[in-house]
């Protein structure tokens, strides 16, 4: 951590990885490999190295203990992120636990052909079924997010990494007053597989605070005072509305795997609720607003983001709530409480 | 069963530090440098600094350790910046010759009641360590601020000099509990038959009359299997035990690998066991028992569902 190679550097990484023998269907059978032998519950299938680290949630576990005993089935939504240069490979992707569809985001890092990394999200229950079940009507991912970046436009790992950067410190206590031209106008977010932004189509249920979740509104408009955020809104127009201030920290900020091919970076953090004064804000119009959760707690969080032009468009997340504060089990504890990003 | 096999081993081994650790006569016969008032005062001021959002008021070792729901925070988050006022229910506990105080006790969080279960470690009058659990209605399967009206009577009776178990004895009698969930034989467990447990504010022993396995009692129900989805308790600590009144707590962690959801009741058949069942998940918990005439009396437990095996931050 933190000594990854630095984007654009030209000579080999600093205590890195070595350069990756690793292309990118060689990482994506490393992927399909890891499920098949998850659904087996049988990590003896895998080629792994003598000290394979493993998380689950945040948690280190034995490699066969958590998801590896209760992995049911294969889902149909796959989504592979490559980082051949890291020798890193991200997949977002629906499976079965006990016949109920759950949401996975995974990383493996892949040394000398072997797996020596594992870091998983597994999104479960309520949070996660109905959204697990647009992915799998939606097959595989938006297009728009494989498409190679015209070798000619292509920018630096670092230059990447600073645009994905700018949608954490802008939403960490959003005041509604940054310059958020970062996002492409189509920007649209899914998280847990559900559309978040330019969605009309209402969620129903409550928000986080137990009020009942407005209905979708087509455009932001401060003159009607909204005190929530809509989904029904642009990603732009969410921050802009400054209703995202509850969203007290994004820590942790790892940005793990680039793939400047396709000009994709997936990042981990972790959005923290601190419930208290920061409930308490003003919106860019000065008008006083009480918002978001009345407890504290922390939503683990792996991000997907496509960058083109410098601006963000497709928008993917798998999320988990966690203990208020909770680390990752990959950083110190000052990089997890710290908002800078690492790579 | 290895996994058993481990867990019993570790918990001779807590057993066995224990009795190093401890004088065999009752430690509050030594003299404390806080006693049972002073710890509670230190309670009480922790309580007050933490509804007032400042840990400045409190005599805070340089480097004080504090979690909340096992994780390490800074002295000022978490709980403390959504504290918004104390309700009546307070349950002190203390181990004067150790400097280690409890309490359960209801709090307002934005307006919101939860349960506040709370160590503090005092060393040359200061406070070394804060452990808390909050259960919040976010964070746990089930709760029930509204019964916690008054501290039940039990909790509060003193134990006559000559009837105190020795230290190792009491946390003995308590981990023959967590050994009877694992395994599934109430009959292993000292309960006092007419034994008493209240878990986040609710009666779960014994059951209520109109409950699927009926008014069983705290034994009776483990020897159903009904808590199969247990897998282990560890790791386990008994961080207070309060002679003087017959009190111990253990600060645990119940692990769920979620394997099965159901189980063969003997005698019922197929039972669905409890949400917890359903994926792999833990549950800390901060369990206070009464032991009395050497059998478990009363339970009450502080429970907050967790990430599986999520670390308690003190092992």
């Amino acid at each position: 951590m933190g000594t990854a190679p630095l984007p654009a550097a030209p000579a080999g990484p600093q205590g890195g990885s070595a350069p990756s023998s690793c292309d990118r269907s060689c990482l994506n059978s490393f992927v399909d490999q890891y499920v098949d032998a998850l659904v087996a519950h049988d990590p003896s299938r895998l080629p792994l190295t003598k000290f394979v680290k493993y998380t689950e949630n945040g948690q280190k576990l034995e490699l066969g203990d958590g998801f590896w005993r209760t992995a049911s089935g294969k889902g149909a939504y796959k989504f592979y992120v490559d980082d051949t240069e890291a020798g890193q490979v991200g997949f977002e992707g629906t499976l079965q636990e006990a016949g109920h569809p759950v949401l996975i985001a995974l990383r493996l890092k892949v040394e000398n052909q072997k797996i020596s990394e594992i870091e998983t999200i597994v999104a479960r229950g309520q949070m996660a079924e109905g959204g697990a079940a647009n992915l799998e009507k939606l097959g595989k991912p938006r297009a728009a997010f494989l498409e190679d970046i015209p070798p000619a436009e292509r920018v630096s790992r670092l230059e990447l990494i600073k645009t994905a950067n700018r949608y954490f410190s802008g939403m960490q206590k959003d005041d509604g007053k940054g310059d958020y031209s970062f996002f492409g106008d189509d920007c649209n977010r899914l998280e847990n597989g559900m559309q978040t932004t330019n969605n009309m189509t209402p969620f129903g249920g409550t928000t986080s605070n137990g009020t009942p979740r407005p209905a979708p509104t087509a455009k932001y408009d401060p003159a009607t005072n909204p005190t929530t955020y809509s989904a029904g809104w642009s990603c732009r127009d969410q921050f802009r509305s400054g209703l995202l201030h509850f969203v007290s920290w994004i820590r942790d900020r790892r940005y793990m795997i680039v793939d400047q091919e396709r000009g994709i970076v997936w990042g981990f953090g972790f959005f923290d609720h601190q419930a208290g004064d920061t409930r308490n804000f003003e919106t860019p119009d000065g008008r006083p607003v009480t918002a978001g959760p009345t407890t504290p707690f922390t939503w683990e969080i792996a991000e997907i983001f496509k960058v083109r032009h410098g601006q963000l468009h497709e928008i993917e997340a798998v999320l988990t709530q966690g203990p208020y504060g909770m680390c990752s089990g990959w950083s110190g504890y000052e990089q997890c409480r710290s908002d800078q990003p690492q790579w | 069963m290895a996994r058993k096999g481990i867990v019993a081993a570790a918990a001779a081994g807590v057993l066995l530090l224990a009795a190093f650790a401890r004088p065999a006569k009752p430690a509050a016969a030594a003299a404390a440098e806080c006693d049972r008032e002073c710890l509670n005062h230190f309670v009480d001021q922790y309580l007050d600094a933490v509804v007032a959002h400042d840990p400045s008021k409190l005599p805070l070792a340089k480097n004080v350790k504090f979690t909340e729901d096992g994780v390490r925070l800074e002295p000022g988050d978490g709980l403390w910046a959504t504290a918004s006022g104390l309700g009546g229910y307070k349950l002190y506990f203390d181990e004067p010759a150790a400097g280690a105080a409890g309490v359960f006790a209801l709090i307002q969080e934005n307006g919101t009641p939860a349960i506040l279960q709370a160590r503090l470690k005092i060393v040359g009058m200061k406070i070394t360590e804060i452990e808390t659990l909050v259960a919040r209605k976010e964070t746990t399967a089930f709760l029930n601020t509204d019964n916690l009206t008054a501290v039940r009577p039990a909790f509060l009776e003193t134990v006559p000099p000559a009837d105190r178990p020795s230290r190792a004895e009491m946390v003995a009698m308590v981990g023959k509990y967590f050994d009877g969930i694992e395994q599934g034989n109430g009959d292993i467990v000292p309960f006092d038959k007419d034994c008493i447990r209240i878990e986040n504010g609710i009666q779960t022993c014994p059951g209520s009359p109109t409950s699927p396995l009926g008014a069983l009692s705290c034994g009776a129900q483990l020897s159903t299997k009904i808590f199969t989805y247990i897998q282990s308790i560890s790791p386990r600590r008994f961080p207070i035990v309060d002679a003087e009144r017959g009190l111990v707590l253990a600060i645990v962690r119940f692990n769920h690998p979620a394997t099965s959801q159901t189980v063969e009741v003997p005698g019922r058949g197929k039972m669905t066991m409890g949400r917890y069942s359903q994926w792999p998940n833990s549950t800390q918990i901060a369990e206070l028992f009464k032991v009395k005439d050497r059998k478990i009396k009363e339970i009450s437990a502080v429970i907050v569902t967790q990430p599986y095996k999520a670390p308690t931050g003190w092992e």
